[in-house]
């Protein structure tokens, strides 16, 4: 369906980043813009969402026919930019408006002046745009310039106030990622020569149809370095940890709800939509070899055991609250790898329900994550300080923030019926059905470790004798209602994903369909002559897992 | 004429690696423009041998293949204005941290100590 109102998600945040620009000397106009924005956008991001899974009884039944495309300049397909909303970027969009939203307004409650005041704002709208903008793009290229301009409003962000010692962690983030950038235009551009379209529907078309060059191969796998780097995963971390705790806790929540997760998101649009269903064929037209997968879900499923486990290790040896929250972003990130990977590799019991349960970890974490660091934020502003030796005695002191933070901590480990129960549950069995026994294992282990580094900061900043700044400056009463509210926004909507999981799990499954199999969203794009031809085998195969599916529920309902 | 451009981005690529191996802020930012070009020059060489072919202007009676592709140069001109927008940033902070810290040695810049 073309709707070119979803460009409103690139303009909204770029309008309201050149207003606020503009308007750098008046905060009270910039807060009053800034809070309206992100407003529409949540209410925009919830319509798009409700379109793309037909809650509208008005709306087309089709799966095709429901994903919102706009072709740029109204250029035919491959050859203009398209922009398209299915329903991964629905709920992606969804859920990142509303941790944006969330994070504003702790931001202008909470921030001193030196960081939110004057240029804060642009650079918070500029960096949603960017995020936005990956999200909705549909062509490659253009994704490689959504990021950049994500990474530049972050850039920007990291070095907004900072001492001299945070300098030196600015320049490790901005030197990797301006290498990773590199290697994303590069490999674009090389995609481009071998296939001769950046346009996500055709690539896939010609992935179906059998036609990819053996040289793209190397190519779309040196992307996985590139998504990698963004996304922290095992081998190429090592910047985050170092980097993240520098900042200020809600500009760390902000980054560690939205940076990593736009890799991760990235990743599962390249590797398991556009290449999970690339083919060799034989003169016969059977089936040879899935070239792509092949490669990449050996590498996906060690790094992301190795990832999780790891990254939980190094959480329970820190000692500072925002250094285990950020390093605790690896280890999460572990498993959303580990769905993908389990998605991608043939022959998986279904593919669809691992990849609902990655989609359903990473919106889960987002909102978590996030609401953690501003947790982590207000301890700092009671006590004085983060590091878990100097805090403590925080429960009597703030009940509200310690049960918000107990809400959300617990959720994050995973502890049923609170959200993260039902994504770890959901990758942890289909782990499980389709015989990846190592990493699930890895998998409940690293659940368990992150109970342990929770409880850390419970038990130290929360449970202990009182002793900080609380302490010995006892008339000091910090203002934190706006911050409470924001958090309390986040912990209500993590609630809603843990007692509601049936219905958002329903979702995550609808928009994971559309991924799996991606001919709707090149029929979507590329118009309806353009039906990619899926192999019969195949086709089997996904029938008899569609009636087996068909049969539970039916056997559910009587 | 591929051949040479690989040539060449092969050596761009190892200058520029050699120069961000360095210590010092000013060599490794320079390391990381370098890399930028070399990423462009590989782009550019994917619209194939320009050898006998036009440039991509469009008239009558213009066979389309004889056109060199136009779409890679457009690639290279967007790479070329974010790689810009980087470079005038990253001297920004490069004096920024000069005037704070006196030093561009990656060694000699503060630490931040707290596990």
């Amino acid at each position: 369906m073309n709707n070119h109102l979803i460009i409103l998600f690139v303009l909204l945040p770029m309008g309201a980043g050149i207003a606020t620009l503009l308007l750098h000397r008046w905060p009270a106009i910039q807060r009053a813009i800034g809070g309206l924005v992100l407003t529409a956008n949540v209410v925009l991001a919830v319509i798009a969402l409700g379109t793309v899974s037909g809650w509208f009884a008005s709306g087309s039944q089709d799966d095709a026919g429901r994903i919102l495309v706009s072709q740029m300049g109204n250029w035919p397909a491959p050859f203009g930019i398209t922009i398209a909303v299915d329903g991964l970027s629905a709920i992606m969009l969804a859920v990142e408006s509303i941790v944006c939203l969330a994070v504003f307004i702790y931001c202008v409650s909470q921030l001193p002046h030196r960081f939110s005041g004057g240029y804060f704002h642009p650079l918070y709208h500029l960096l949603m745009l960017g995020v936005q903008w990956s999200f909705i793009t549909g062509d490659l290229f253009n994704l490689f310039v959504a990021f950049e301009i994500m990474l530049m409003a972050s850039y920007a962000m990291f070095c907004v106030g900072t001492t001299a010692a945070q300098m030196r962690q600015a320049y490790k983030y901005i030197l990797l990622n301006l290498v990773g950038s590199t290697l994303f235009v590069t490999c674009a551009g090389m995609l481009y020569g071998q296939l001769g379209t950046l346009n996500m529907a055709d690539i896939t078309r010609i992935g179906m149809a059998g036609q990819l060059p053996r040289a793209a191969v190397p190519v779309v796998v040196m992307l996985l370095i590139v998504f990698g780097l963004k996304t922290a995963i095992f081998p190429l971390w090592y910047w985050l940890p170092e980097t993240y705790h520098t900042l200020p806790a809600a500009i760390g929540g902000l980054f560690a709800g939205l940076l990593t997760k736009v890799g991760a998101y990235a990743m599962i649009r390249v590797f398991v939509m556009m290449f999970g269903k690339a083919v060799w064929l034989d003169a016969s037209g059977n089936v040879i070899a899935y070239p792509v997968n092949d490669v990449v879900v050996p590498v996906l499923l060690v790094v992301a055991g190795i990832t999780m486990f790891l990254g939980v290790l190094g959480a329970v040896s820190m000692h500072t609250v925002r250094r285990i929250l950020s390093i605790h972003i690896i280890s999460q990130v572990g498993y959303m790898v580990m769905g993908i990977g389990i998605a991608m590799a043939a022959g998986a019991h279904s593919q669809e329900l691992a990849l609902a349960g990655a989609i359903f970890f990473i919106i889960h974490n987002m909102v978590v994550k996030c609401c953690l660091f501003l947790c982590g934020g207000l301890m700092v502003e009671h006590a004085g300080d983060d590091h878990l030796d100097r805090i403590g005695g925080l429960l009597r002191r703030a009940p509200w923030l310690a049960t918000l933070f107990l809400i959300a901590a617990l959720s994050l480990a995973g502890l049923p019926p609170l959200s993260g129960f039902f994504g770890k549950f959901v990758l942890i069995r289909e782990g499980f059905s389709g015989g990846f026994f190592l990493v699930s294992i890895l998998a409940i282990a690293t659940s368990l470790l992150t109970l342990l580094s929770m409880l850390k900061i419970w038990s130290y900043g929360f449970w202990s004798t009182p002793q900080g700044r609380h302490v010995t400056h006892p008339d000091e009463r910090p203002r934190t209602a706006g911050g409470i509210g924001a958090i309390a926004l986040l912990v209500v909507f993590a609630m809603s994903m843990g007692f509601g999981a049936q219905h958002y799990v329903g979702v995550t499954t609808a928009a994971a369909r559309t991924i799996v199999d991606p001919s709707p969203y090149v029929r979507a794009v590329l118009g309806p002559q353009h039906v990619p031809v899926i192999q019969t085998a195949q086709r089997a195969t996904q029938t008899h897992a569609q009636l087996a599916t068909a049969d539970k529920h039916a056997g559910g309902s009587r | 004429m591929t051949v040479l451009t690989a040539i060449m981005v092969g050596v761009i690529f190892a200058v520029s690696v050699y120069l961000m191996t360095g210590h010092e802020l000013k060599g490794v930012c320079m390391g990381v423009f370098l890399l930028g070009h070399g990423a462009n020059l590989a782009i550019i060489s994917s619209s194939r041998s320009p050898l006998g072919k036009l440039p991509p202007v469009l008239a009558d009676g213009v066979n389309l293949a004889d056109l060199v592709d136009p779409l890679p140069q457009a690639l290279i001109l967007t790479a070329i204005v974010i790689g810009f927008a980087v470079q005038a940033f990253l001297l920004t902070l490069l004096v920024l941290t000069w005037r704070r810290s006196r030093t561009l040695e990656m060694g000699d810049l503060a630490i931040e100590e707290s596990y």
